[in-house]
């Protein structure tokens, strides 16, 4: 007969190592992802009239206001019951990506509505046309203005990662559950976690309240 | 799709259900209020220059920063409970929550006192008011302004992050829905009418703190 | 594109077609891999052995299962909450994870015959002294949340009064374990099965088995999607010839140490 308790050893590295990568990569999708078309909503918000907007921005508020933990499991449900079972990472890159992108947009669209009109009519009576404008004045500016917001939502992608241990998907925290239920350790085990995400989310937070500071002088 | 719904079992247990979103915003509120008077503590910690007090604050606001919701919820049940620290679910997860508000409050609090230059202070007191005047009419409803949409969406972001009590068997609005989804196995179900629920709490919380502010501020902010 | 589109729908449609006669006994099959959904959280059912990897009774039964079919046995861990979702999706086949066969849950379900019989029962600290259901009365007891037992003791509690201050759910029966080692709460409530198998560990030397939920017998059985009636047919077969075949009480001793006892096979046999 097996023991049911053994403590943590060596051997358990690479269960922790694989943890830690589950984690990095979910939440890479997510940033990536969520990034992109957070862009892409955010730019068409900020251009678009107030029908569309209405649109648009009920749809990402039902995002904002339901709880993450929530969403990965009626959409896991969801989709599977629907004759299409999406494995854990995919699923939780869906939802996760989904979840950033409607934090996303709003920063995005904040700066793009940043960018003064008075700047936009001077460069169009430069002679550049609505695309040229749009391409060298409208985004580089309002990207620049963003970029501590951007990196805000990120970071805290990162920590929500870990709500994906609920849908089944092996990222750290799950992993460390996993290794507590065996070693009866929860102390040292979760010290561990929380060493890790201090380390990733410390130092990426003081460089944008670094850049943060720097824009504001 | 093979799924047929049965929403007659969810409106059965409705009562328990409105019990648990009524735990809820039980826990959001009073992890909101702690949050709100520590973070006030801290951000005077961090401004005053006596050394203890402000490195005390500055651990609390990058821990509570740079880890996850998740984590703090283990580790106020689990992780104190290796020391022999044991509190009830409620009680841990409010903790939580109160850590984190804190931490997040301490910033825009402090955000907020600073961007009020010291110049307005001087000049109320050279208009011959008492520094209690200067800051009751001049500086704090400036920093009020200032701080009302951030403090918004902190209350916000805690009424979601409560659901984590479902981790540590909290009896809260997901608590309850996952008990009774594994009484019934009606997952979908349970779990829509949750989602729905949470999102009528969080425009009510939104809608209620757009009425206080424009009676606060008069309809500018 | 739309030649291509319009290929795919047809292999779709033609796919579809096929499998609405081949029944889920013929899938897996034809698969060649049976998906056999685990709770991993439940010593000694299922759970994971010091090198990660899934173990226990219910595991051993989807590598017999996996054998009587003749295919590969891929093992999903599955918690409580995913059993249902994961039958419905299609992720996997059937679900060997001690659920209690309710009629209520039969209503979403399909449950084969009985397999396997808990009863529920109080583990605490020796010092707790406890001999009879009521000697909780004033203690913190704890159970894991929408498990049969956590329903069975609230019952009993309200029916007596108690009132539910002093219960404590937890996420997780190895939460439950864990909460009662660290000493968060004076009792849990918990299987026979898990009790024993915890007590023999060092963790545990200090804890007692206390009495049983009175009147309560925990039967389970194998879940599988409600509407594959020949494939739960099949599976009813294969846990008979568990018994008669003997590899049931293979996969007891195995995990419990000792023969399965005379009164659980019977049972099992009467299909109570």
């Amino acid at each position: 007969m097996n023991s049911l308790f053994t403590p943590l050893s060596w051997s358990d590295s690479g269960l922790i190592l694989t943890g830690i990568w589950n984690t990095i990569i979910i939440s890479v999708v997510a940033i990536v992802v969520g990034t992109v078309l957070g862009l892409i909503v955010g730019f068409l918000r900020a251009e678009s009239n107030k029908a569309v907007n209405v649109l648009f921005g009920s749809v990402l508020d039902v995002l904002r206001s339901v709880p993450l933990i929530i969403q990965l499991i009626l959409f896991s449900t969801f989709v599977g019951a629907m004759g299409n079972p999406l494995a854990p990472f995919v699923a939780g890159s869906i939802v996760l990506s989904l979840y950033t992108m409607a934090f996303m947009s709003e920063v995005f669209r904040s700066g793009f509505e940043s960018v003064s009109p008075s700047m936009q009519i001077a460069a169009r009576s430069l002679g550049m046309t609505k695309w040229q404008t749009i391409y060298h004045i409208r985004l580089p500016i309002g990207l620049r203005a963003v970029f501590p917001s951007w990196l805000g939502v990120s970071l805290s992608v990162i920590k929500d990662s870990a709500l994906v241990s609920v849908i089944g998907y092996m990222e750290l925290l799950r992993t460390s559950e996993q290794l507590i239920s065996r070693t009866q350790q929860p102390l040292e085990i979760l010290i561990g976690v929380g060493i890790f995400y201090f380390i990733i989310s410390y130092p990426l937070s003081h460089y944008g309240r670094y850049v943060e500071r720097k824009m504001a002088i | 799709m093979d799924y047929e719904f049965h929403w007659n079992i969810v409106f059965q247990n409705m009562p328990e259900l409105l019990n648990g979103a009524f735990v809820t915003l039980h826990v959001s509120v009073l992890a909101m209020f702690l949050g709100v008077v520590i973070a006030i503590l801290l951000a005077i910690a961090k401004m005053n220059n006596s050394k203890p007090f402000c490195y005390v604050a500055t651990v609390w606001v990058e821990v509570a920063r740079n880890t996850p919701a998740l984590f703090q919820i283990y580790m106020a049940y689990f992780g104190l409970g290796a020391f022999g620290i044991h509190l009830s679910p409620y009680v841990a997860v409010l903790s939580a929550l109160v850590f984190i508000n804190a931490g997040y409050l301490t910033e825009t609090f402090r955000g907020g006192f600073q961007s009020i230059p010291a110049t307005q202070y001087s000049a109320s007191k050279s208009l011959g008011m008492t520094s209690i005047q200067a800051y009751r009419y001049i500086i704090l409803p400036q920093m009020l302004r200032r701080i009302y949409h951030p403090m918004t969406n902190q209350f916000v972001w805690s009424i979601l992050m409560s659901s984590l009590g479902i981790l540590v068997g909290m009896s809260e609005l997901s608590g309850t829905t996952q008990r009774l989804q594994s009484l019934s196995f009606r997952t979908l179900e349970f779990f829509i009418v949750a989602a729905v629920m949470y999102f009528v709490i969080t425009k009510l919380v939104l809608f209620t703190s757009s009425l206080l502010a424009r009676r606060l501020f008069k309809g500018e902010i | 594109m739309i030649r291509k589109l319009a290929t795919l729908v047809f292999a779709c449609a033609a796919l579809t077609s096929v499998s609405a006669t081949a029944d889920q006994l013929d899938t897996v099959i034809q698969r060649g891999t049976l998906n056999c959904g685990v709770v991993l959280d439940f010593p000694p059912m299922g759970y994971f052995d010091e090198n990660n990897e899934p173990a226990g009774f219910d595991v051993d039964y989807c590598n017999d299962l996996g054998e009587v079919l003749g295919v590969d046995v891929n093992v999903l861990n599955l918690t409580w909450g995913d059993r249902i979702p994961s039958l419905i999706s299609g992720k996997t086949d059937v679900v060997i994870g001690s659920t209690s066969d309710t009629l209520e849950r039969a209503k979403t379900v399909g449950f084969t015959y009985p397999y396997f019989v808990f009863k529920f029962q109080v583990i605490s600290h020796e010092d707790k002294n406890i001999d009879s259901f009521e000697d909780l009365k004033d203690l913190k007891v704890g159970a894991a949340l929408g498990t049969t037992y956590e329903t069975e003791y609230l019952a009993y509690a309200d029916q007596q009064g108690w009132g539910r201050d002093n219960y404590t759910s937890f996420k997780s029966e190895n939460d439950a374990f864990l909460g009662l080692y660290q000493g968060k709460v004076d009792a849990i409530i918990s299987t026979n099965t898990n009790i024993a198998t915890k007590l023999r560990s060092k963790e545990f030397e200090e804890f007692v088995a206390g009495p049983y939920v009175p009147n309560y017998d925990d039967v389970v059985g194998i879940i599988a999607k409600r509407d594959e009636t020949a494939w739960i047919n099949y599976l009813n077969l294969f846990l008979i010839h568990q018994i008669r075949d003997g590899n049931m009480n293979k996969a007891y001793n195995k995990h419990f140490g000792v023969d399965a006892p005379a009164d659980l096979i019977q049972s099992l046999r009467d299909n109570k």
